[in-house]
């Protein structure tokens, strides 16, 4: 198991000016960081990704302001949702391009298109920081505490939140209200 | 399937499949790209450093004038091959991240 390097070696290393260590944080955080922001942006994959990358380059630019190395995934979060804030307040959303998107890209087997049609306007018409404390504690696993310190908002408020989209979702994909 | 599995299933497909290259890629041609930017801008106080130098020592270099100016337009292409070599990578760096690295 020595072989395998924690977060905050790896924060260190990059630190150290290592541009192989912070490549493994890309590579062990890409997934998480670009499956938030296609849930926060819901506008096709690759204005997701292109964040995401941004979200990447900021953190390498302010890797020193890093108080706590274990913690980098919940802070390269924080970075991803205040980009993706930024991205949504600026943008001007283009419906018709989103619709040709969700039209075309294929739904995971067993779910119908009309359900992924469904599940996205359901996730677009969540309040930003609604979706986003559904897209990190349902989809990504994050624990409420986690969630709370990537998005800068009370355990309490967290918990409600996903409370309340989860039922949105879920009534969204014909389950009833109290879901 | 019960909305909940839907649910779930919807959210594993948007999860990236790992590892994924090509963004690695894409992060690391960006970080280098911002990197070389950097080495431009922490250059621009030398070069102005050596300016005022150059300024400050004219008295001394003048009456050596003549004899330099065999030099200069050697110097001068040099120095302007110099910057455009410089300027080119910048832009191929930032085309080709346009080109080759999206996705």
């Amino acid at each position: 198991m020595g072989g395998v390097l924690t977060d905050a070696e790896l924060v260190g290393r990059a630190l150290a000016g290592s541009d192989a260590a912070f490549a493994q944080l890309v590579s062990r955080h890409q997934g998480a960081v670009r499956g938030f922001t296609r849930r926060m942006l819901a506008s096709g994959w690759a204005e997701a990704d292109d964040l995401a990358q941004d979200a990447f380059l900021a953190a390498w630019r302010s890797l020193r302001s890093l108080k706590e190395p274990a913690g980098f995934k919940t802070w390269l979060l924080g970075i991803a949702w205040r980009k993706a804030q930024d991205r949504i307040r600026s943008a001007r959303r283009h419906a018709g391009r989103d619709q040709v998107w969700l039209e075309t890209s294929e739904a995971p087997a067993g779910v119908s298109a009309e359900d992924r049609i469904a599940m996205a306007q359901a996730m677009a018409e969540l309040a930003p920081d609604v979706r986003a404390c559904v897209a990190l504690c349902l989809a990504d696993g994050l624990s409420h505490p986690e969630a709370a310190v990537a998005l800068g908002l009370p355990l309490g408020t967290v918990k409600s939140h996903v409370t309340r989209g989860r039922a949105r979702l879920l009534k969204a994909l014909g389950g009833s209200d109290d879901a | 399937m019960t909305p909940e599995d839907k649910l779930n299933a919807l959210f594993a497909a948007e999860r990236p499949k790992a590892p994924d290259y090509v963004f690695q890629a894409a992060v690391a041609q960006k970080m280098a790209v911002r990197r070389a930017w950097l080495t431009v801008a922490a250059s621009v106080p030398w070069a102005v450093a050596a300016m005022a130098c150059l300024w400050a020592l004219q008295p001394v270099i003048a009456p050596l004038r003549d004899s330099l100016n065999v030099f200069l337009p050697t110097l001068a292409g040099t120095v302007l091959l110099a910057c455009a070599t410089a300027v080119a990578a910048l832009w191929l760096a930032r085309t080709g991240g346009r080109v080759g690295f999206r996705r």
